[in-house]
């Protein structure tokens, strides 16, 4: 357990090393998502405001802050974006430089080497997302309140999620080699039908139960009850108790398949081929 | 020499539509994004207009229509259009120079413009590809009414748009040669189009300074010309004024990316730099 532990902390620093080398790609994790969803959606918004007020999203969010509604969407949907490309990255990386087999020839759980991946990703994603919080309240008008810690077991819950939907991710990888267009589609569904860009009670009814099966869906409504003082969309106890399951259930699947995956290619001999 | 440059750009355009045909994924790509990226934004204006009668009369006291998806996926649409060029036309010399092939391109006698826009018409099918898409889906899921007479404006302002758009892929396949810089260079400049130029808001709720940057970006008269031609009906002589000033701003962008291009290849082959990444 303890070397396992010290792999994590050398997966850690070895990531945040080449991040370090790389600065302008931390710089866009905060640029991207504003130029290209936040300001166009805030002027969007600004296009239905009337006397300055957005009555319409007070009516279909529970409150007229486009920006914080957008903020903390935006604060959230980079954890979720963290996690797919940061896993599919690393893993790309080891496949492209042909150097994944050797790491899975060190006496290291593969588990380890994925969970390394994914413990960085968050750890950057969550800086970004904090960054993006900010910027939210001090250069956009965004107003939230301290009741916003109310959420943090909620997120708490919902990084746990994320580190199950990182073996899923890192089982995709692995399988399909080319695995560019697939993450980027279903990390962008993935996070925008979690209501990042709009509230939830905008969709239509079959997306609203895919929705409900998303534990951002959950963190990020919990959040937004702290932060916007919204209505959470269930009691909050249920809200907890679903979000807990999929935690559960995401981490147990996830990882049961990444074995599974890890496992089979090992047989075919086709791990490290590309 | 004329028709021998015509052949060369026959054999580039050709050589372009087989690589792509190569990645099917492609395709299924061009029919994704331009129908899933204005879908959100259509269900975010749902979210801010939410039915009230009043948000959507300040939306279409704003835009000129009611018409909010149309409205999103003509914006869309030439938002994709500008990522298929950055992509493609915008990225082609910096794929060969990547490869290592950039040089010997340089070796043949054939015009520079034949190496700057060979690769665009196999993007234009793309990208017309995308358009007829997007306009069966307007057309059935959002009963925009497109008959013919509006397909055909909005074909003859899409033609009109073309050398904008391809001096907009050289002026930046220039850039990029020399910065040697192709994906955080596409990010950045898609979001800059994307904040200015009205993709999915009317630009006059950005502030004034930003309004006068954005008239000077043919994308933004592309999208205007096209959202009065399909949501407001426009004819071709009442749009006659925008689309001169649209045909101006191409032609200072085709010869600003002759000038930039004729600049970098001067300063790479002094350098050395010509073939490296």
């Amino acid at each position: 357990m303890g070397a396992e532990l010290r792999a994590v902390g050398a997966i850690l620093r070895r990531d945040f090393r080449l991040l370090c080398r790389h600065p302008l790609n931390f710089v866009n994790l905060i640029l991207l998502p504003l130029y290209q969803f936040l300001i166009p959606s805030l002027l969007l918004g600004a296009a239905f405001l009337v006397n300055g007020r957005s009555v319409g999203l007070a009516r279909t969010a529970g409150t007229d802050d486009i920006a914080g509604f957008l903020f903390v969407g935006a604060a959230a949907s980079s954890l979720g974006f963290g996690i797919f490309w940061g896993v599919t990255w690393a893993i790309k990386r080891e496949v492209d430089t042909c150097t994944l087999e050797q790491a899975w020839l060190t006496p290291t759980s593969r588990e380890t080497l994925v969970l390394g991946s994914a413990l960085t990703s968050l750890a950057v994603s969550s800086v970004a997302g904090v960054v993006l919080f900010a910027m939210g309240g001090i250069i956009f008008g965004a107003h939230y309140s301290a009741r916003i810690a109310l959420g943090v077991p909620a997120l708490l819950l919902l990084l746990v999620s994320l580190i199950g939907i990182a073996f899923l991710v890192a089982a995709v990888v692995l399988r399909v080699r080319q695995p560019n267009f697939l993450i980027d589609t279903t990390s962008y569904l993935f996070v925008v039908t979690s209501g990042v860009l709009f509230p939830i009670a905008v969709l239509p009814a079959f997306l609203k139960f895919a929705a409900f099966a998303l534990p951002t869906t959950y963190g990020l409504d919990l959040l937004r009850a702290g932060a916007l003082g919204t209505s959470p969309l269930l009691p909050v106890v249920w809200e907890y108790a679903a979000l807990g399951v999929i935690a559960a259930g995401l981490v147990a699947i996830g990882r049961w398949t990444f074995l599974r995956t890890e496992r089979r290619l090992r047989v075919q001999g086709s791990l490290g081929s590309y | 020499m004329l028709a021998a440059d015509l052949r060369a750009f026959y054999a580039a355009a050709l050589k372009e539509w087989r690589i792509m045909r190569r990645y099917p994924t492609v395709f299924i790509g061009i029919l994704f994004w331009p129908l899933i990226l204005p879908g959100v934004y259509v269900l975010q204006a749902n979210g801010f207009g939410a039915g009230d009668g009043q948000a959507l009369h300040a939306f279409a006291a704003r835009t000129g229509t009611l018409q909010v998806a149309g409205f999103l996926y003509v914006g869309g649409a030439i938002y994709m259009w500008l990522s298929v060029v950055l992509w493609g036309p915008g990225s082609a010399l910096r794929e060969e120079q990547t490869r290592g092939s950039l040089e010997q391109q340089f070796l043949t006698p054939v015009s520079r413009l034949v190496l700057l826009f060979g690769s665009a018409p196999a993007h234009l099918v793309q990208a017309f590809w995308m358009f007829l898409v997007i306009g069966i889906v307007l057309g059935t899921l959002f009963h925009v009414p497109i008959g013919a007479g509006t397909a055909v404006r909005a074909l003859v302002v899409i033609a009109i748009s073309v050398p904008a758009f391809l001096g907009l892929g050289a002026l930046f396949a220039a850039l990029v040669l020399r910065f040697k810089e192709v994906n955080g260079t596409v990010q950045l400049l898609r979001g800059v189009f994307q904040v200015l130029c009205g993709v999915t808001f009317p630009i006059v709720v950005l502030p004034l300074w930003a309004q006068a940057i954005a008239v000077t970006l043919p994308p933004t008269h592309v999208i205007a010309d096209i959202r009065s031609v399909v949501l407001s009906g426009a004819s071709l002589p009442s749009l006659a004024p925008d689309l001169l000033v649209l045909t101006g701003l191409s032609a200072l962008m085709c010869v600003m990316a002759a000038l930039v291009f004729q600049r970098c290849e001067r300063d790479s082959r002094r350098n050395g730099a010509l073939g490296q990444y």
